[in-house]
């Protein structure tokens, strides 16, 4: 039971996981929070359902659409709504953005309805048995996969070319500029991908919760924010431990302490950590 | 049709409230709320409660609803407002969806039927359940608020804040608590929020969660927004307009939300300062160059 709870606390949390990379990789070159990270999540899930629910593509072609969909929403939020207002004072980027978030949002609910929709395919999912733990296949995929995204990044920005400009890029974004890097490319780049690995999170959600709606994206947003602040905001292995300690806690909360009060955990371990250790487990940048 | 008319001048006066505290919190604590309509809803629980189980009259009941919401508003503010500005808006949003959770799943606030039979307010043997009657003390309850708000701006503390408001760093330097004055900021527009919750109240006497959802929170930022963030005066002409338009634009209901998420964008890249507003009180920094 405990370690069935656990597993399920892992499945989330790696989710939360992916969404909180995109925070934080905004909010570390960019020093703001994307609030529409949310809706750029639900975009990944109902590109991938509708396209599927087409019977034309596969499973992988729409999976990847639903990511590059997702990634090219999050670029284009940048040019309208962070672009022409970097400079001013944070607020100002802060509403916008929370303006592009209600926007979406409302988009979605007239296009496609407020009803939940299904996954279009069935898969067929069993459970194995490893090392004694009852794992669903589709859990083990949903962290592997996830698990290999956050791999990819690390590497990414570790080693390649581009990965190096987005960090130099974060620690000091003049210098960065006077290396010849040309900036605003490299905010867009990380806008594209931390919107790709939200757009994953969400058509991962919308298999394992089998539903895909206008609103899905609030929730999982909020509570990938809080995982961000919780590892440590800007910090991208932070987001990634502060994403998968969320999902457990939330998890083990639900079935040890109150399941009616589930969406809540997320919401006492933020204001926990900002009372306590606001710059995160792991440090961030945050104040 | 008079009846109509009164109806929606009543929900100005209560908005004009909304938009005016939660520009406090804009215009002099440089910080977003995204959860002003969850004060404005546990100030009309509050208050409903109050009367409906305690017997408590209108002015008392309105008192308990703004030291409560103010409460909230200092228990919220004082983890968050030491750090940077982004925090806060995070932590109202998920403010507002856990209010929405307790007003659901508690007893006392009837779940997702609410309350019902409210009390209209009795004053010296009065009964202000007549709209025309209403409509004063809303007003009443207006001028005071706006009174209030002008004589704080131009008080020691509203040179404070706008010292804040202008540069923090600064004001910190010249030995301004600056947390401090954002902390009690924040709670008074709570409180305020809270006033305007029993207003709500006790005027309709029928409460639900729906009204306090996050639509809400955002309707009440549009207001500040169109009427200039930092301008008293342009939050009270934006809480008209946005509290009248809707109501004769009926057919485009469907695209309210829409329309209002464009309109943040929209005004916050080419009018900052706001359609409505003067400038007189706006942020000017909040414009570039």
């Amino acid at each position: 039971m405990f370690l069935q709870q656990l597993l399920n606390g892992l499945t989330t949390g790696s989710v939360y996981a992916l969404i909180a990379l995109g925070y934080t990789m905004i909010y570390g070159i960019l020093g703001l929070i994307n609030f529409a990270q949310g809706e750029i999540y639900m975009c990944g899930a109902f590109v991938a359902v509708l396209l599927l629910a087409t019977g034309k593509v596969n499973f992988y072609l729409a999976f990847a659409a639903g990511m590059v969909a997702a990634a090219l929403l999050g670029v284009a939020l940048e040019r309208v709504a962070f672009r022409p207002l970097r400079g001013a004072h944070p607020l100002v980027p802060l509403i916008s953005a929370i303006g592009a978030s209600i926007f979406l949002q409302s988009l979605a609910l007239l296009l496609f309805g407020p009803n939940d929709r299904p996954f279009p395919i069935q898969f067929t999912f069993s459970t194995i048995t490893v090392a004694g733990l009852p794992l669903s296949t589709l859990q083990g995929a949903i962290l592997a996969a996830a698990l290999g995204l956050m791999g990819l990044l690390m590497v990414f920005v570790r080693y390649t070319r581009y990965g190096k400009a987005i960090v130099a890029c974060a620690l000091d974004r003049d210098t960065a500029r006077l290396m010849g890097i040309n900036v605003d490319r490299m905010v867009a780049l990380t806008f594209f991908i931390g919107s790709a690995l939200s757009g994953a999170a969400g058509v991962m959600m919308a298999i394992y919760y089998n539903a895909t709606y206008p609103r899905m994206g609030l929730l999982p947003g909020l509570k990938a924010f809080s995982a961000a602040i919780l590892g440590g905001v800007g910090n991208i292995p932070g987001a990634i431990l502060g994403g998968l300690l969320l999902g457990v806690a939330e998890s083990l909360g639900a079935a040890y302490v109150s399941s009616g009060y589930k969406d809540a955990i997320a919401f006492a371990i933020l204001i926990g950590v900002l009372l306590l250790r606001p710059q995160g487990i792991l440090k961030g940048r945050g104040d | 049709m008079a009846a109509y008319l009164l109806h929606l001048a009543i929900l100005a006066g209560i908005y004009i409230i909304l938009a005016v505290s939660l520009n406090l919190i804009i215009g002099y604590a440089g910080q977003v709320s995204l959860g002003h309509a969850a004060f404005y809803g546990i100030g009309a629980y509050a208050s409903a409660l109050a009367a409906l189980h305690w017997h408590f009259p209108f002015p008392l009941a309105a008192l308990g609803a703004m030291l409560v919401t103010g409460g909230c508003g200092l228990a919220l503010g004082l983890p968050t407002l030491r750090l940077k500005e982004d925090y806060l808006a995070i932590v109202t949003l998920g403010f507002g969806v856990i209010v929405d959770l307790v007003f659901l799943n508690l007893e006392v606030t009837g779940g997702p039927d609410g309350l019902v039979g409210i009390p209209s307010p009795r004053l010296l043997g009065l009964s202000f359940r007549p709209q025309p009657l209403y409509l004063l003390l809303v007003i009443l309850a207006v001028f005071l608020v706006l009174g209030f708000t002008y004589l704080l701006v131009r008080s020691y503390h509203g040179r404070a804040l706008r010292a804040i408001r202008d540069h923090e760093t600064t004001a910190q330097v010249m030995g301004i608590n600056t947390p401090a004055y954002k902390i009690v900021i924040f709670s008074l527009a709570a409180a305020l929020a809270g006033l305007a919750g029993s207003l709500y109240a006790h005027y309709i006497t029928f409460i639900n969660p729906e009204s306090f959802g996050l639509h809400t929170s955002i309707l009440i930022l549009c207001m500040v927004v169109l009427g200039g963030m930092g301008s008293i005066i342009g939050s009270v002409l934006g809480a008209i307009a946005l509290a009248v338009l809707p109501e004769m634009l009926r057919q485009f209901q469907a695209y309210q939300d829409l329309i209002y998420g464009a309109l943040l964008v929209a005004l916050l890249i080419w009018r900052p300062e706001g359609l409505l507003g003067r400038g007189k009180l706006s942020l000017k920094f909040l414009t570039r160059g």
